[in-house]
């Protein structure tokens, strides 16, 4: 058992522990940063290889080891969920993620409100805990600036200081200047989807992602192989945590990065401050860091379990859980998907970053109305192969066939071989609404390698809101595909209720401590030397990726502890 | 078999009756002395199985369900084609050893049924009577599965067999890319360019690269 001091502890280094670290570091902070996986290079990903990052999901934890258990409501019995959708490793998601960096509308933050004003309170679902955040759009663009600049993120602005740009997404919040680099090239399904959507009166534009595309501090720009959603970046184009703020991180010689630790506690005392975490080495070995500050920043599942996990006498129902809202209000996107066919062109679409290509905001967030509609919010649209990655694995099994093909024989090998090269899909990514019943908690009996509860899901996509925003939106992505000249367009099924990608809640921020767990600035209420950062916090997800928003969050958490916690410890909001 | 390996081959052969001869003298029959000299130069699998955890009478099982799955035909490349019948094997003493029991229930389930229901194996039935029992497993209508469902044991099989046509052949399937000549996938292709990615046109511009190496053709 080893016990070592230091400033700063960061539970998990992806989009948010990454910045943190390297931010607090360069400020002068001793940060130590426990990652439960492995640490990679560039060079480790020169395999373009589908069945091992894909199918195999070998970026990811496994799912035996690191098992998550899910059901669908409070009356069934939780199972392991056979894929888990995060990151394992240094950099976290963001180093096998589809890099897309989306930042949110002016009234995602402010979803109650906007509803109330323009629908009245009776548009929102009785049973939904729909909420604005604890700040605006405009308290967080410099910082969305500043990630999309230091990391490197390619597209084109829409709305220059309210100014409406054709090309980009005139849709999104006024932002200061253009996007660091010009957007990537676009491939035969952006170039289709653009001209579909431009027939049918949309607002098409090429989808913004943290991926070069040129050369830019030093990396270089995206070579369009295909292998990006699930896989690392054989080249170091894709601007993740790994290859833009560790090397950061390191340079500062005040940054320590221990690997396959797994911390299962967050230590306080009677006095309500957190003094450190304990943690599992590899070797198995039981290990204690004392620090002043403790910043925790691993996946949702994680953050709510981990403060389950550190109850004391103090702090009964778990440590920063005196609201009684720890492991509540969860969320996660869910994808609505169509497939189109085309007879007289390939498409070729696993050439090129493969997740969301090219995409159209007129139907996210409050950018329509909703009135009788039956339903409020909305969902970003996009092109992309079957799967959000390109290779005849994934398209396989993700694309049910046409109705009328059987899934397997003669004729369904003839409809692969056919259309394998001469598909696409088109997904509506919805802003699936707040509910306090959907939540994480720990698992009874489901334990993980390390001997702890797995973090166990309530959740069930299938509100009514949520059901008719889908029935809404399949009927516009057929008419897309039709617009788009495909010979043939069919849906997906719709899928179980399980939690799709990109998860938020948990540990929802909020301007009152009575029904939040954290402040803006992702700090505790209960205990203001624990920081909470990531997409737990949360209070509503939208339409679009959350990783751009948890790195601005992350970006204004590290500001503010370094120019004002720093001096004065001690609550940031009053 | 290189002209190396069959000369190593030799001399392990040889080594192997010379030591029996010398350390254990009267134990190796001399038939058996003799079977190992005419073996010298036969194909390196005659006398096992080939396989890494099938058995004879279920790698044939598999071959032929997943040969249904993905058929092969003159130009189009099937499930023998590109060797998907190695592949799960290989998987299955490997990355997926725990689902070793799935597979030998979940086949001897598949013969019962078979069995009761056309007094035959799988193998021995025509290619109809295979087609049907591969929908009544993938309805879930086929009678006697326990564990793992028939619909389970399917979708299974399924899902391997496009993982055996179309990931790399150094995991044991797709062989001669077979699998991704039948759709059109150049594999690992480390660039495209700007003329790739908005031709309406299949890729032909270089061949197909796998983790091992690139096609011939």
């Amino acid at each position: 058992m080893a016990t070592e001091k230091t400033d700063v502890v960061i539970v998990g280094v992806g989009a948010a522990g990454g910045i943190l670290a390297a931010e607090l570091a360069k400020a002068g902070m001793k940060v130590i940063g426990l990652e439960r996986g492995p640490r990679h290079n560039t060079a480790d990903f020169a395999g373009l290889d589908e069945l091992r990052y894909f199918q195999r999901q070998d970026l990811r934890p496994h799912v035996k080891r690191e098992p998550v258990t899910w059901r669908p409501n409070r009356r069934t019995r939780a199972n392991p969920l056979p894929v888990l959708n995060y990151g394992n490793q240094a950099g976290g998601g963001t180093v096998h993620y589809g890099a897309v960096s989306w930042r949110l509308h002016e009234d995602d933050f402010r979803v109650r409100s906007q509803t109330i004003e323009r629908y009245g309170t009776s548009a929102i679902p009785k049973d939904s805990s729909l909420a604005d955040w604890p700040l605006t759009y405009s308290d967080l663009e410099p910082f969305y600036d500043r990630a999309e600049y230091e990391l490197g993120v390619s597209g084109k602005a829409g709305n220059l200081a309210g100014r409406k740009i054709d090309g980009g997404n005139i849709f999104e919040a006024p932002r200061r200047r253009d996007y660091p680099l010009p957007p990537l090239v676009a491939d035969q399904s952006g170039v289709i989807f653009e001209e579909g959507a431009r027939k049918l009166g949309y607002h098409p534009f090429s989808t913004p992602r943290a991926i070069l595309s040129r050369n830019y501090q030093g990396r270089p720009g995206c070579s369009y192989c295909g292998f990006c959603q699930a896989f690392g970046c054989h080249i170091g184009a894709k601007s993740s945590i790994l290859v833009t703020k560790l090397p950061e991180a390191d340079a500062t010689g005040n940054f320590k990065l221990l690997t396959g630790t797994m911390v299962y506690r967050v230590n306080s005392d009677n006095s309500g401050r957190a003094t450190g975490v304990s943690y599992r080495g590899v070797d198995g070995s039981d290990n204690t860091i004392d620090a002043e500050l403790v910043i925790l920043a691993p996946f949702i599942y994680d953050n709510t379990r981990l403060l389950l996990l550190s109850k004391s006498a103090r702090f009964p129902k778990g440590l920063a859980n005196s609201s009684d809202q720890v492991g509540k209000h969860v969320m996660a996107h869910i994808g609505a998907r169509v497939f189109v066919a085309f007879d007289d062109r390939f498409v070729n679409i696993y050439m090129g970053p493969s997740a969301q290509k090219h995409s159209l905001d007129d139907f996210n967030a409050d950018n329509f109305d909703h009135a009788g509609q039956g339903f409020i919010r909305g969902a970003q649209i996009s092109v992309t192969p079957a799967d959000l990655e390109g290779g005849p694995i994934g398209a396989a099994l993700a694309m049910n066939p046409p109705p009328g093909v059987p899934r397997w024989g003669a004729a369904y090998r003839d409809f692969f071989a056919k259309y394998f090269a001469r598909h696409a899909a088109l997904v509506a990514q919805t802003e699936n609404l707040p509910y306090a019943d959907q939540t994480i908690d720990l698992d009874p009996t489901v334990r993980d390698r390390f001997g702890l509860p797995a973090p166990r899901l309530t959740y069930d996509w299938r509100r009514p809101n949520e059901v008719a925003r889908i029935e809404f939106l399949l009927p516009k992505l057929e008419e897309l595909g039709r617009a788009m000249g495909a010979t043939h367009v069919w849906r997906a099924p719709s899928g179980s209720g399980a939690p799709g990608a990109h998860h938020e809640g948990g540990t929802r921020m909020g301007s009152d401590p009575k029904t939040s767990v954290v402040n803006r600035y992702g700090q505790s209420w209960d205990v203001p030397n624990l920081f909470v950062v990531g997409s737990s916090t949360f209070p509503t997800m939208s339409g679009f990726n959350p990783t751009l928003t948890i790195q601005a969050l992350a970006y204004m958490s590290a500001d503010a502890i370094v120019n004002r916690y720093r001096s004065k410890p001690g609550p940031l909001v009053s | 078999m290189s002209s190396h390996d069959t000369t190593r081959r030799a001399f392990l052969v040889r080594a192997s009756v010379v030591a029996g001869s010398v350390a254990g003298a009267g134990l190796l029959p001399d038939a058996s002395a003799q079977n190992l000299d005419q073996q010298q130069d036969a194909p390196i699998h005659a006398t096992g199985g080939g396989h890494t955890f099938f058995n004879a009478q279920d790698a044939a099982t598999i071959a032929a369900f997943t040969e249904r799955l993905m058929p092969g035909a003159p130009g189009k490349p099937g499930a023998r084609d590109a060797a998907v019948l190695n592949y799960i094997d290989l998987a299955l003493s490997g990355a997926y050893a725990e689902l070793q029991d799935f597979y030998r229930r979940g086949l001897a389930q598949l013969d019962a049924y078979c069995r009761t229901t056309y007094k035959e194996t799988f193998v021995r039935l025509d290619e109809a009577r295979q087609d049907a029992v591969i929908s009544a497993l993938e309805q879930g209508k086929a009678t006697g599965f326990t564990w793992p469902a028939a619909q389970a044991f399917f979708e299974t099989v399924r899902t391997h067999t496009i993982e055996g046509m179309f990931a790399d052949p150094v995991y044991g399937g797709n062989k001669d890319f077979n699998g991704w000549k039948l759709v059109g996938f150049p594999g690992g292709q480390a660039v495209y360019t700007p003329t790739d990615l908005q031709n309406k046109q299949a890729f032909a511009r270089a061949p197909i690269i796998g983790l091992s190496g690139t096609s011939k053709t």
